[in-house]
């Protein structure tokens, strides 16, 4: 119960934190509503399973080290570089297929063919395995939990608690009606990209 | 017959009778008297009574050419490049004199000293909306340039001129707008259509990542202006990696890129307050129309467009992307006589004159009010450089 409530009550700051990565990518990728209800579901699934694997981080380290050292261990400037990588080459990918046998191409059906889990799943993962304020709260927390099956249940209602405030997000996707939003929200995608990418060089110093 | 030449049509705008010229001049002539001075006693001192009459005569001796040759663009961007290089200078003089050094500290960041630019308005705007938090280090009023009277003052504007701001009062627009007009041809001529997005592009992002991080992300990563008037102290690698991203933003977008395109690059292809302006066009009064009757299709204005705000396909339709500035560089320049200020409503092409010069005195006495203290600033630093050999007290 204290899972969700936190999530309900700091859910505005996950979604503000995870917007960066899923904006661009909903408003280049949306179809249908179904089809953008369909791509959310796909990066909550991922971020729940970022969600999960730091329930197990955070209870293992809580009993290592106890609940004021956690954030020391998550090597973050590793995930924003990974996901800055995941973005930027999203953004470099072509939006209409050229050449069948191409690289591009083939990464292209890969990560954002309309049958493609995988960027949205990508995206949602490392999203989820990152440090917003409310998250490192949500962390301490659930190290204090004393068993894994209780840190486990406290992120999944946390998760809870802050995906409630996602479900306006396929809605943007309706916006991508005119091409020119489409190719702002790749080349969005491209400049988060190399923010977080610098972002995760300069913390590896 | 030969075609007639650009500069013989484009006087076509020009007030050539005396008494009307003078009806036209007079009032502008007063109202920047009355503004410049802010109504108060001329001060006997020397380094203050002289850069006030130098940027009143230059500004209205420019004004008068705009008036008498019906050129605009020209003789603005004298004025608004003027304004740039001088308000560089005087802002820099200004913070070596307050704070010792063109650099920002953390504390002087904590205790909100850090001056507004109406460059961060968009980033400030949208996190205030969804959070009612204030994410820039500055004061909100009093203090030196104060969030809530640039946020007036770019109201204002924005309604009056709409994207006319980054033409008639950006401080930063100049500094580009005078280093595109040093080659006589462009080097590079091809920047593919898509670049022209990227500013939409890093308005979004920018404001996703100020919202998600509560600080200004453009002025943390991104503003290339930085190099010219204040940047963050540099003393770890994180800061490090801004200075040198800011200042190759600064030298290729500002500085080398106009030289060779011999367009407003920064504005056309990344500015995100540019862009975010923009949308202010759909509510200004005014606008660029082209007279298809008229035009030749010659894509004349497209080629002189500093902000790639002309296609063959807004041509097409008879006016200009959203983008436009309104420089009044395609209308100087259309031999055809075809592209005129227009006011919403009205007839296209009808009184072509009358249209430019109501917009020309809003945008006027915005530059001459806006960018006149900036003048008379830099115009002072540089006096008490000669009279004191030092440009700070």
């Amino acid at each position: 119960m204290r899972g969700l409530l936190l999530g309900l009550a700091s859910g505005t700051a996950c979604l503000a934190s995870c917007a960066p990565a899923l904006t661009p990518f909903i408003l280049a990728q949306g179809q249908s509503l179904g089809h953008n209800f369909r791509l959310l579901a796909q990066f909550l699934l991922g971020r729940l399973a970022g969600y999960l694997v730091f329930a197990i981080l955070a209870w293992s380290a809580g009993l290592a080290l106890g609940a004021g050292r956690i954030g020391h261990l998550v090597p973050i400037g590793t995930v924003y570089i990974l996901l800055g990588g995941l973005l930027a080459l999203y953004g470099c990918l072509p939006a209409r297929e050229t050449c069948a046998a191409g690289l591009a191409t083939r990464l292209q059906a890969r990560l954002t063919g309309s049958h493609s889990v995988v960027m949205p799943v990508l995206l949602g993962f490392l999203t989820g395995v990152n440090l917003c304020p409310p998250f490192l709260l949500a962390l301490t927390e659930a190290a204090r939990a004393g068993s894994l099956a209780g840190s486990l249940w406290f992120f999944a209602t946390f998760f809870l608690g802050t995906s409630l405030f996602f479900i306006p997000f396929p809605l943007a996707g309706l916006l991508n009606r005119h091409g020119a939003v489409r190719l702002v929200a790749r080349l969005t995608s491209g400049v988060l990209g190399v923010y977080y990418l610098i972002l995760g060089v300069s913390m590896l110093y | 017959m030969s075609a007639p030449t650009t500069a013989a049509l484009s006087s076509a705008l020009a007030i050539r009778t005396p008494w009307k010229l003078i009806l036209a001049y007079l009032p502008m002539l007063l109202l920047t008297a009355m503004m410049m001075t802010g109504g108060r006693p001329i001060s006997p001192d020397p380094l203050e009574w002289i850069p006030l009459a130098i940027s009143f005569l230059f500004f209205n001796i420019l004004f008068f050419l705009m008036l008498r040759t019906g050129f605009t663009d020209r003789y603005r961007v004298i004025l608004f490049s003027t304004m740039a290089f001088l308000f560089v200078i005087g802002f820099i003089a200004n913070l070596i004199e307050m704070r010792g050094s063109m650099a920002l500290s953390e504390s002087a960041m904590a205790q909100g000293e850090t001056p507004f630019c109406h460059m961060v308005i968009p980033v400030t705007l949208i996190p205030a909306a969804l959070t009612r938090t204030i994410i820039f280090p500055g004061h909100l009023l009093g203090g030196f340039a104060p969030i809530a009277g640039m946020v007036a003052l770019w109201i204002g504007a924005s309604l009056a001129l709409g994207r006319g701001f980054c033409s008639w009062g950006c401080f930063y627009g100049g500094l580009e707008d005078g280093f595109s007009r040093l080659l006589k041809k462009p080097l590079i001529r091809r920047i593919g259509r898509h670049w022209t997005y990227l500013p939409y592009a890093i308005l979004l992002a920018v404001v996703l990542l100020s919202a998600a991080t509560l600080s200004p992300a453009y002025c943390e990563w991104l503003c290339p202006f930085k190099t010219v008037t204040e940047y963050n102290e540099v003393n770890n690698f994180r800061t490090l990696l801004q200075a040198v991203i800011m200042v190759a933003l600064f030298a290729g977008l500002v500085v080398v890129l106009p030289i060779l395109t011999r367009k407003r690059t920064q504005c056309g292809l990344f500015c995100p307050f540019g862009a975010f302006q923009s949308f202010t066009n759909k509510v200004s009064a005014y606008d660029i129309r082209i007279d298809r009757t008229k035009c030749v299709d010659c894509g004349k204005c497209a080629q002189v467009c500093p902000t790639f705000s002309m296609d063959a396909d807004s041509i097409s339709r008879g006016g200009t992307r959203l983008s436009c500035c309104r420089c009044g560089k395609c209308v100087d320049a259309c031999p055809k006589q075809a592209i005129s200020f227009h006011i919403k409503g009205t007839e296209a092409g009808a009184s072509p004159k009358w249209s430019r010069l109501l917009f020309l005195y809003p945008a006027f006495l915005f530059l001459a009010v806006f960018g006149g203290s900036m003048v008379q600033w830099g115009l002072y630093r540089i006096l008490l450089l000669l009279s004191t050999g030092s440009m700070v007290k």
